[in-house]
C-alpha cells in the first residue's frame, strides 16, 4: 500500500527542493526584517517626541529664584489694611539695597525687573495671612522674572552680541552679582501645579488646566459611564432585532468615528446656543466629552458582554434566574473589567481632546483655577494650546511640560486599564 | 434459551412527562415533527440520534430553554405530571426550578463552590436563613458525589476544579433547587472516561429521587445509564423502547443502522 | 420484523471485513463438519476404515477453526462493541463454532466406531443407520443453509422437523435391541450400532440448535415454546 503511494509520487528533485527551501527562508527573513525595522522607525519616532519633550520641558520644572530681605515698615503697609500696602515699592527698596551703586532712576526701574511681577502680590499674601510681619523685615525667596530665568538655565547665551540677545552685559553682570551673593536658588517649580495660568512664564501654572480637566472628566465620566453601560445592557441583552435597533447600532458605530470639532459644534449650537449654558465651564465640556466617549462605552459595553460566554446565560436560565437576573448577577459582573478598560480607555482619548473645549471656550486666558465645575476654566489640552500660542520664551519650555503631564495622565490611565485587564482576565 | 426477554424497571413506573405531538419550528425549519412520548418518574430515559436530528430540541423544549431563542416556536402538549408546560399561566422562571438542567460543557459560575450551588436556592427563597441555605448546599453537594472532595474548599472557585468535578458541581447546582427532572444534554462529552464513569454512577443514584432525561452522542452510555431510549432521526422520533430491547433488538430498519453504525 | 441482515454497509468498512471473516469461517466450519459426517456414514455403510481414519484425522481441523473464531469473536465485541443485528450475529458466530465442533466429535466417533465394525463383515441394522445418518445430515445442512442465507422460515421447518430423527432413532433402537436378543454374539456389534445411533441423533439436535441461532440472528428473538419431541425420551441416553 505504501510502495504504491510511493510509486505515483512525483520524484522529487533534491536540487530544486533545496532551492525552493533557500527561497522561502529567504522570504521569512525579509519579513521578519522588514517587520523588525518598522518597529525600530516607529520606537524612533516615539524616542525622539518624547527626548524632544524632555529636554524642552525639563526646564519648567525648576524656577530661578532670589533671596531678598523685605522691610515691611509700617510705613508702607497700614496695619489696618496690609492687602493695600506699597509692595511693589518694598520689592525695589529690597532689590536696590543690594545695589547701592545704582542711583539712577531709570536704571533702577531696570534692577525691579529682575524680580518677577508676582513678587509683590506673594509678599503682599505673606503678610496678609500673618499681619505681624508688619514692620517687621521679612526674608524671602521670589522668583526672579522669564529672561534671567533664562540666563539662569543657560537658555540666554553669553556669547551672543550684546544686541541680539534678551539681557545687556549691564544686566547679567547684575544677575551675576547676586549669584556672587549666594542669593541665587533653582528650587523645584511647585508653581507650575500650585499656579493657574499668568501673563508671565515664571508665574504660569497648571493648577486651573488640572482642575478644569479634572471637573470636566468627571462630568463626563458622570455622564457617559451609567448611559453608556445601560445603552450597552439593553441593545446586547434585551431589544429585540429588528430594523430599528440595527440602526441604532449602525449609527452608534459611525458617531464613534465622528471627528471631535464636529462634538464641539453641536455642543456650541445646543448646550451654549440653547439650553444658554455658560461658556468655559468644565460642565459643559464634561458633557461635550460625555457625547464622544458615549459610543466609545457602549461598543465596548456590547463586546464586553458579548465576551462573557453563552454558557453561563445558560447556566443561569437553566436554574430558573429571570433574564434581569441573567445580566445583573452574572453577565454585567462578568462583562464589568472590559467595559472598565474601554472606559478609560474613552476617558484617555476625553483628556486628550482639544477640538471640542476649543469651540465651547475653555481656552480662555483664566488665571484662578475652578473651584466647581461651573467655573470657568480651562482644560489640560487647551492649556499647552495656549501656552504653545503665548509669544513669551519662557512659555516654551511650560508648553513641553505641559505636553509630559498630559502623557503623564494617559499613560497612568492606560497601564490602569491593562492592570484592570490583566487582573481580572478570566479563563472559562 | 437464548437470552430471555428483559424485563425493565422502568416499565410499570408513573408517568412523569408526558408529549403529544410536538412540533418545533425555528423560523421556516421545522426542528421537531409530531414527537410523542411519556417519559417515566424515577428512572433514566436516554435521547439517541445523529446530530441535528432534534434530541438536544426536544430536551429544551421540556423546560422551555426554546424560549430564549429568537423565533422558535413550539406547537403541541407537553405534560409535566398531567400539567401544561406551555400554558399561558405558566412562567418559564418557576418551571425551571422544577426541571432542571446539566449541560454539555460543565459551566460553574466563576464564584465560589458555595455560591455556585446557593444561587438557585437564593433566587427562588427555598432558605429562610444562612443555616438553612448550608444544609440545602451540603445536601446538594452530596447528592452530586462531590461534598467529600470540596467540603474543605467551599470558598474555592468552581472554575478551579478539574472537569469532572467541574461537571458534577453543575449537577448539583441543577438538584439544589429540588426539581423532579432533571434534563441532561450529553453531559460527558468534555470529560474523560474516569469522570465520565463517575457522572454515569451518579445518574444510576439520582434515578432513585427524579426522572433523568439525557441527551448523549455516545450509545453506549445510552445503553449503561438508561432503561428507556428513544432514537430520534431527521426531526421524528423513530423510535422509543426500552433501552435493552432498543440494544438488542430494535424494530425499525433506522435504529438499527444507527446504532450499529450504518448510517451513510 | 425489520431487524434483520441490515442492507447498507458499516461506515468503518473494516468492521464488516471483520465481521465477514468470521461468518466466513463459521460456514468453513459448516462445510467441513458436514462432510465429515457424511463421509463417516459413507465409510460406515462401505467399511472402508480407510476412510474412517481419514474423517477421524480432519476433526482437528474443526478444532483449530473454533479456537479462532472464539478469538476472532472475542475481538470484534472487545474492539467493536457490536449492538442489535451485529451483537446477534457475532454471539451465534461464537456458539455456532462449539456446536460445530461438536457434531465433528460426534462424526469422529461414528468414524472410530466403523473402524471396529468393519472388520464383522455386513450387518442387518446399517441400512437403517445411514438413513438416520442421511437425515440428520440433511437437518444440519438445511440449518446451515438457513443461518447463511438469513432465512428463518427454512430454519423454523428444520427446528420442527427434529421429531423425525428422534423417531428414527426410536426405531432404530427397537431393530438393534431385536437383533441383539435374537442373537447374542451380535451384542457387542448392536452396543456399537447403538452408540452410532446415539451420536446421529445428537447431531440432530445440534442441527435444531443451529436452527435457533439462525432464527435468533434474524428475528432478534429466541425460539420459543416447546420443541415438537418424539417419544426418544423413552429411549435409553447415552
Amino acid at each position: 500500500m505504501t510502495d504504491a503511494a510511493a510509486a505515483d509520487r512525483p520524484a522529487r528533485d533534491a536540487a530544486a527542493a533545496a532551492a525552493r527551501l533557500r527561497r522561502r527562508r529567504r522570504l521569512d527573513a525579509r519579513l521578519r526584517a522588514a517587520g523588525i525595522a518598522s518597529l525600530l522607525f516607529a520606537a524612533g519616532m516615539l524616542a525622539i517626541l518624547v527626548g524632544s519633550l524632555i529636554s524642552t520641558g525639563a526646564p519648567a520644572f525648576t524656577q530661578t529664584h532670589v533671596t531678598l530681605e523685605f522691610d515691611v515698615s509700617a510705613k508702607r503697609v497700614k496695619p489696618e489694611d496690609p492687602a493695600r500696602g506699597a509692595y511693589r515699592a518694598i520689592v525695589a527698596d529690597a532689590i536696590g539695597a543690594l545695589f547701592p551703586e545704582v542711583t539712577d532712576r531709570r536704571e533702577k526701574r531696570e534692577l525691579v525687573k529682575i524680580v518677577s511681577n508676582g513678587a509683590q502680590y506673594m509678599l503682599r499674601d505673606a503678610v496678609v495671612a500673618d499681619p505681624s510681619l508688619i514692620g517687621s523685615r521679612v526674608r524671602m525667596a521670589v522668583p526672579v522674572s522669564d529672561p534671567y530665568d533664562q540666563l539662569a538655565k543657560g537658555l540666554v547665551r553669553r556669547d551672543d552680541p550684546e544686541d541680539r540677545r534678551r539681557l545687556s552685559d549691564a544686566e547679567i553682570a547684575r544677575f551675576d552679582k547676586l549669584v556672587e551673593l549666594g542669593l541665587i536658588s533653582r528650587p523645584f517649580n511647585k508653581a507650575l501645579f500650585l499656579n493657574a495660568d499668568s501673563r508671565f512664564p515664571e508665574l504660569a501654572g497648571l493648577n486651573g488646566a488640572l482642575w478644569g480637566s479634572f471637573y470636566a472628566l468627571l462630568v463626563c465620566f458622570l455622564v457617559s459611564f451609567p448611559a453608556g453601560i445601560a445603552a450597552g445592557v439593553y441593545l446586547e441583552e434585551f431589544a429585540p432585532r429588528n430594523r430599528l435597533t440595527d440602526l441604532i447600532e449602525v449609527n452608534i458605530n459611525n458617531l464613534a468615528a465622528v471627528p471631535s470639532v464636529v462634538f464641539g459644534l453641536l455642543a456650541l449650537a445646543v448646550f451654549l446656543g440653547w439650553f444658554g449654558m455658560p461658556r468655559s465651564a468644565p460642565y459643559v465640556g464634561g458633557l461635550t466629552l460625555a457625547l464622544m466617549t458615549l459610543p466609545t462605552i457602549i461598543i465596548a459595553t456590547r463586546a464586553a458582554l458579548k465576551a462573557v460566554p453563552p454558557s453561563i446565560r445558560e447556566a443561569a436560565l437553566g436554574i430558573g434566574a429571570s433574564r434581569h437576573q441573567v445580566v445583573f448577577d452574572h453577565v454585567l459582573p462578568l462583562a464589568m473589567p472590559g467595559i472598565l478598560t474601554g472606559t478609560i480607555i474613552g476617558l484617555a482619548q476625553a483628556l486628550g481632546e482639544t477640538a471640542p473645549l476649543l469651540l465651547i471656550g475653555m481656552n480662555a486666558f483664566i488665571t484662578a483655577a475652578p473651584d466647581g465645575i461651573s467655573d470657568p476654566a480651562t482644560a489640560l489640552p487647551t492649556q499647552i494650546f495656549i501656552w504653545a500660542d503665548s509669544p513669551e520664551r519662557g512659555f516654551v519650555s511650560r508648553t513641553s511640560a505641559a505636553i509630559l503631564v498630559l502623557l503623564g495622565f494617559l499613560l497612568t490611565m492606560n497601564a490602569a486599564a491593562i492592570y484592570l485587564r490583566k487582573r481580572f482576565e478570566r479563563k472559562w | 434459551m437464548i437470552l430471555p426477554r428483559l424485563q425493565d424497571a422502568a416499565d410499570n413506573a408513573e408517568v412523569k412527562v408526558s408529549a403529544r405531538n410536538v412540533n418545533v419550528f425555528y423560523g421556516q425549519t421545522h426542528a421537531i415533527k409530531d414527537v410523542s412520548l411519556d417519559i417515566a418518574d424515577k428512572s433514566v430515559t436516554a435521547f439517541i440520534g445523529p446530530s441535528g436530528c432534534g434530541k438536544s430540541t426536544f430536551l429544551r423544549c421540556i423546560n422551555r430553554m426554546n424560549d430564549t431563542i429568537e423565533g422558535c416556536r413550539v406547537t403541541g402538549t407537553l405534560l409535566l405530571d398531567g400539567e401544561d408546560i406551555y400554558a399561558p399561566a405558566v412562567d418559564p422562571v418557576q418551571l425551571r426550578a422544577r426541571v432542571g438542567m446539566v449541560f454539555q460543557k460543565p459551566n460553574p459560575f466563576p464564584k465560589s463552590i458555595y455560591d455556585n450551588v446557593a444561587y438557585g436556592p437564593r433566587i427562588h427563597g427555598l432558605a429562610a436563613g444562612k443555616a438553612e441555605l448550608d444544609a440545602i448546599v451540603e445536601e446538594a453537594l452530596r447528592k452530586a458525589a462531590l461534598w467529600n472532595e470540596v467540603k474543605d474548599r467551599l470558598d474555592a472557585p468552581g472554575t478551579g476544579l478539574s472537569g469532572g468535578q467541574q461537571q458534577r458541581l453543575c449537577i448539583a447546582r441543577a438538584i439544589a433547587t429540588q426539581p423532579e427532572v432533571l434534563l441532561m444534554d450529553e453531559p460527558c462529552s468534555a470529560l474523560d472516561p474516569i469522570a465520565t464513569a463517575q457522572i454515569e454512577e451518579l445518574i444510576e443514584e439520582l434515578r432513585e429521587g427524579f426522572s433523568v432525561v439525557i441527551v448523549t452522542h455516545s450509545m453506549q452510555q445510552a445503553a449503561r445509564v438508561s432503561q428507556k431510549t428513544a432514537f430520534f432521526h431527521m426531526g421524528t422520533m423513530v423510535e422509543y423502547d426500552d433501552t435493552t430491547r432498543i440494544f438488542t433488538n430494535p424494530s425499525d430498519q433506522r435504529t438499527q443502522d444507527y446504532i450499529t453504525g450504518r448510517f451513510g | 420484523m425489520t431487524g434483520s441482515d441490515p442492507k447498507s454497509a458499516h461506515i468503518v468498512s473494516s468492521y464488516d471485513e471483520d465481521l465477514a471473516a468470521l461468518q466466513a469461517r463459521v460456514a468453513e466450519m459448516g462445510g467441513l463438519a458436514e462432510a465429515m459426517l457424511a463421509d463417516a456414514i459413507e465409510a460406515l455403510r462401505k467399511r472402508d476404515v480407510e476412510r474412517c481414519r481419514e474423517v477421524v484425522a480432519r476433526d482437528k481441523r474443526l478444532d483449530e477453526l473454533e479456537a479462532e473464531i472464539e478469538a476472532r469473536a472475542i475481538r470484534i465485541i472487545a474492539l467493536r462493541a457490536p449492538v442489535a443485528f451485529d451483537l446477534r450475529l457475532v454471539v451465534a458466530c461464537m456458539r455456532m463454532s462449539s456446536t460445530l465442533e461438536r457434531v465433528g466429535d460426534l462424526a469422529k466417533n461414528v468414524a472410530k466406531r466403523g473402524i471396529d465394525l468393519a472388520a464383522a463383515g455386513p450387518l442387518p441394522m446399517m441400512g437403517s443407520i445411514a438413513r438416520m445418518g442421511e437425515a440428520a445430515r440433511r437437518q444440519l445442512s438445511e440449518a446451515l443453509d438457513a443461518f447463511v442465507s438469513r432465512d428463518s422460515e427454512l430454519a423454523l421447518s428444520v427446528w420442527r422437523r427434529d421429531v423425525e430423527i428422534d423417531e428414527l432413532y426410536e426405531s432404530l433402537f427397537r431393530e438393534v435391541v431385536t437383533y441383539m436378543m435374537e442373537d447374542p454374539r451380535t451384542i457387542t456389534l448392536g452396543s456399537h450400532c447403538m452408540f452410532i445411533a446415539k451420536n446421529l441423533e445428537r447431531v440432530g439436535d445440534h442441527a435444531t440448535h443451529v436452527a435457533e441461532l439462525a432464527y435468533y440472528v434474524v428475528e432478534g428473538e429466541p425460539l420459543d415454546g416447546e420443541r415438537p419431541r418424539g417419544t426418544a425420551s423413552d429411549a435409553p441416553t447415552g
